[in-house]
């Protein structure tokens, strides 16, 4: 049996395949397809068949654990050269490893219960053939991100997984804040995936530099081999500065993908794109890539100590920095959307700490949950039309399918056991917790992500009980709600199994191949760390979300509306919330400023100095052809005229000006 | 028999040429240009000529006391081609525009 599923990790390469054939027919033909939602069904299937073959591949690989299967295809080849003395080449292939299978589950089986979303929740948009061949291409990217067996693919596919979010946020264009949005989180993960770029090939160039391994890892295309560990994890060790600096630009770029502070700006305005969008793109995969990244990277190439220090801070940070945003946000899926910059701040830290395997399996967690959350909201949205949560309440008679599964991503998320949440959260902090005695600088990041167990259950059951609880609709112009359509139900019951299953799989003994990487690297935190985890901090953690819970009862339950005493000093405080610590108005007088100066002087230079001087030619020639015109009279004898000129002129030369110059030159 | 000085022989050429090259520049009438171009012709014949019997070249190895006159011959043959031509042309253009005044006929202007 196990034979027969290894034998699928030869096909891995169909899973992106078939999205893309998906996108090809959808792209080509959707506006046709009229009875297919304009290609949504194909959209579905595909992405169903996918999912599919990951499952069976996620099988294969528990069954037979320890295992990587690595198939490349050589696109590019370059001979034996003075810089490259063993040759260059760039190859696409797949890997499947334990973590790559990890992610083929997550990506397609969100992926396909959000496209089964799709369907009903979008039904009454236009441009419906773009959205499901963009969200296909999406999934193309995303699996092929998972799958990628080399670096510069890995790259590639990071890159176009941004395209996508980009169209996507973008898919309201017609509204300007769509459109302003997009283009936000598309330069500022630009900016991270620069440095990205710049990160590789510092690290090639440090690896290529320390001896023959690095110029053998070029000409074998840059490959993730689990065989180059020894070299790629650091053979090299040393904190040095390249090597740091390197991890540094990696980090850049995961912190753009993965919304990290301070380059978080954008994920909350991305929320302008369709709720599906936020699920899939925006919470469940392409933000998990920068934490996927981080993973990789310290299991493949390594990260100095410094780095680790430096990624800690920012997950850290950014863990407490995202919930108190969420705390105050009036908007259902902006709170959500903090939330998950939070959530990543979790991972973060855990890759950061040296446990990446525990960061992915709360990304694993937390893809689910959040996706959950995301869709419970969209159902709301479809529902009544309005995402403030001040025009909501007691939607719970109304939409009971839409509240439990919600309550049941809240739960998931505030870390209540049995449900996901609890298991990999807990072990993210049990395990930076284990740590804390060799790097006690490690303390206040982890207090952080404490404190911020306390805001996440308080701002998402404040979302709970502003939307659902109560007796009313605070807002009486709102249409009655009514529940959405099969298509929309089932993936909220299907997402709300895993939100409560989905941390208890790791207890299945074959699920946890999947958190063993093979060649003997086990020093990267396999969950569940309970043989360390001390049942203190458990308890510590599940307080601290139930006392959130509770916090929001208080203050918001039964559709009580609280508000803060006049003049109080939390107003202030709020104030700096609300207008989320003044980043987005800072960034936007920084662009306005000095980047917008730049730009103008760029353009200065642009327009007169670079085009002043083509015209300035064109112009001289053009000037000089007008007047030089005016001598094709078309009469005979003028021609004949400048013929005896000319004449005239080469007698002028050969006797008068020749001889002068001869003279004075004083040649022969 | 007297010869002529080289001088002066320059001097009857050169008058011709300067008559010729007038003559081509200020006439706008088609016949009398191509007569002005005979009498150009014509002084580069004389001029073949006279140095033809010239003693320098009689005497060179790379000479032929004959080529100056038959390069004579081959000019007269030239011009009369070529007035045969010019007055094809005029004609033509008597026919099409009703005048031989070159001064009209600038079509070849661009």
């Amino acid at each position: 049996m196990s034979g027969i599923l290894a034998s699928l990790f030869g096909w891995a390469f169909l899973v992106p395949l078939l999205p893309a054939l998906a996108f090809i027919v959808i792209g080509l033909f959707g506006d046709r397809l009229r009875r297919l939602e304009h290609g949504g069904w194909i959209a579905v299937g595909a992405a169903f068949v996918s999912m599919v073959l990951a499952v069976l591949i996620a099988l294969g690989e528990m069954a037979s654990p320890d295992t990587y299967t690595s198939l490349s295809y050589t696109w590019l080849s370059l001979p034996a050269n003075p810089t490259f003395p063993y040759g260059f080449s760039l190859v696409i292939g797949t890997l499947v490893d334990p973590l790559s299978s990890l992610m083929l589950i997550v990506v397609t089986v969100v992926g396909f219960l959000v496209l089964l979303y799709s369907i009903g929740y979008m039904h009454h948009e236009h441009g419906l053939s773009r959205y499901y061949a963009e969200l296909s291409l999406f999934l193309t990217a995303m699996i092929g991100l998972v799958l990628s067996n080399n670096l510069l693919e890995f790259f590639l596919f990071w890159e176009l997984v941004g395209v996508c979010s980009y169209f996507l946020i973008g898919f309201f264009y017609e509204k300007p804040s769509a459109a302003s949005a997009a283009k936000e989180a598309f330069l500022i993960t630009r900016i991270g995936d620069i440095l990205f770029l710049l990160g590789i090939f510092i690290f090639f160039y440090v690896y290529a530099s320390d001896g023959p391994a690095g110029l053998h890892w070029a000409s074998s295309g840059f490959l993730f081999a689990y065989g180059n560990l020894p070299f790629l994890a650091g053979s090299l060790g040393a904190n040095t500065p390249l090597l740091t600096i390197a991890g540094l630009c990696i980090l850049a770029g995961a912190a753009g993908k993965s919304a990290q502070f301070p380059l978080h700006v954008w994920l909350p305005d991305a929320m302008e794109g369709p709720t599906t969008v936020s699920a899939l793109i925006h919470a469940a995969t392409m933000v998990a890539a920068g934490v996927y990244l981080l993973a990789m990277t310290s299991i493949f190439l390594g990260f100095t100590p410094t780095d680790q220090f430096a990624i800690v801070a920012i997950g850290g940070f950014t863990t407490l920095f995202a919930a108190t945003m969420a705390v105050v946000n009036t908007d259902i899926k902006r709170v959500i959307a903090y939330s998950t910059i939070s959530q990543l701040g979790y991972m973060v830290l855990a890759v950061g700490a040296g446990f990446a395997m525990v960061g992915l399996y709360h990304l694993f967690t937390h893809a689910f949950f959040k996706a959950l959350l995301f869709l419970a909201a969209g159902s709301v949205i479809h529902a009544i039309g309005t995402q403030d949560l001040f025009k909501m309440g007691g939607l719970k008679r109304h939409l009971r399918v839409t509240g439990a599964a919600f309550a049941i991503g809240g739960l998931a998320l505030a870390g209540i056991p049995p449900f996901a949440g609890f298991w990999s959260k807990d072990d993210i902090l049990s395990s930076v917790y284990s740590v804390t005695g060799s790097h006690p600088e490690y303390w206040p990041f982890l207090l952080m992500a404490m404190a911020a167990v306390f805001l996440t259950g308080y701002y998402i059951f404040r979302v709970w009980f502003l939307t659902f609880s109560g007796d009313r609709i605070r807002d009486p112009t709102l249409p009655t709600p009514h529940e959405g359509p099969w298509v929309m139900q089932v993936p909220l019951i299907v997402l709300s199994g895993f939100a409560v299953g989905a941390g208890l799989l790791i207890f299945i003994p074959g699920f946890a191949n999947l958190f063993l990487l093979p060649g003997g690297v086990t020093a990267l935190g396999i969950p569940p760390t309970y043989g360390t985890t001390d049942i203190l901090l458990s308890v510590l953690g599940v307080g601290l979300g139930g006392a959130g819970i509770l916090t929001a009862w208080l203050l918001w339950g039964n559709g009580r509306v609280f508000q803060l005493p006049e003049g109080s000093v939390w107003s202030s405080a709020r104030k700096v919330l609300v207008n989320r610590y003044y980043f987005k108005v800072a960034y936007d007088a920084v662009g306005a400023k000095a980047v917008y100066s730049v730009a103008r002087a760029a353009d200065f230079v642009d327009q007169f100095v670079m085009d002043g001087t083509v015209r300035g030619i064109e112009q001289l020639f053009s000037r000089i052809s007008e007047r030089m015109r005016r001598i094709q009279s078309g009469v005979v004898s003028d021609y004949a005229a400048y013929v005896v000129g000319g004449l005239l002129a080469v007698f002028v030369l050969l006797l008068l000006v020749g001889p002068y110059l001869v003279n004075r030159v004083g040649g022969g | 028999m007297t010869t002529l000085p080289v001088g002066d022989l320059v001097a009857l050429a050169s008058g011709l040429v300067a008559i010729s090259i007038f003559g081509i520049l200020t006439r706008r009438n088609f016949i009398l240009l191509l007569i002005a171009l005979e009498i150009g012709m014509n002084a580069a014949i004389l001029t073949f000529v006279y140095f033809a019997a010239f003693p320098q070249c009689v005497t060179a190895a790379t000479c032929h006391p004959l080529t100056g006159q038959a390069i004579a011959v081959v000019v007269i043959g030239l011009a009369a081609t070529e007035v045969a031509v010019g007055l094809a042309i005029v004609l033509a253009l008597h026919r099409i525009r009703g005048t031989t005044n070159v001064a009209e006929a600038t079509t070849l202007q661009l």
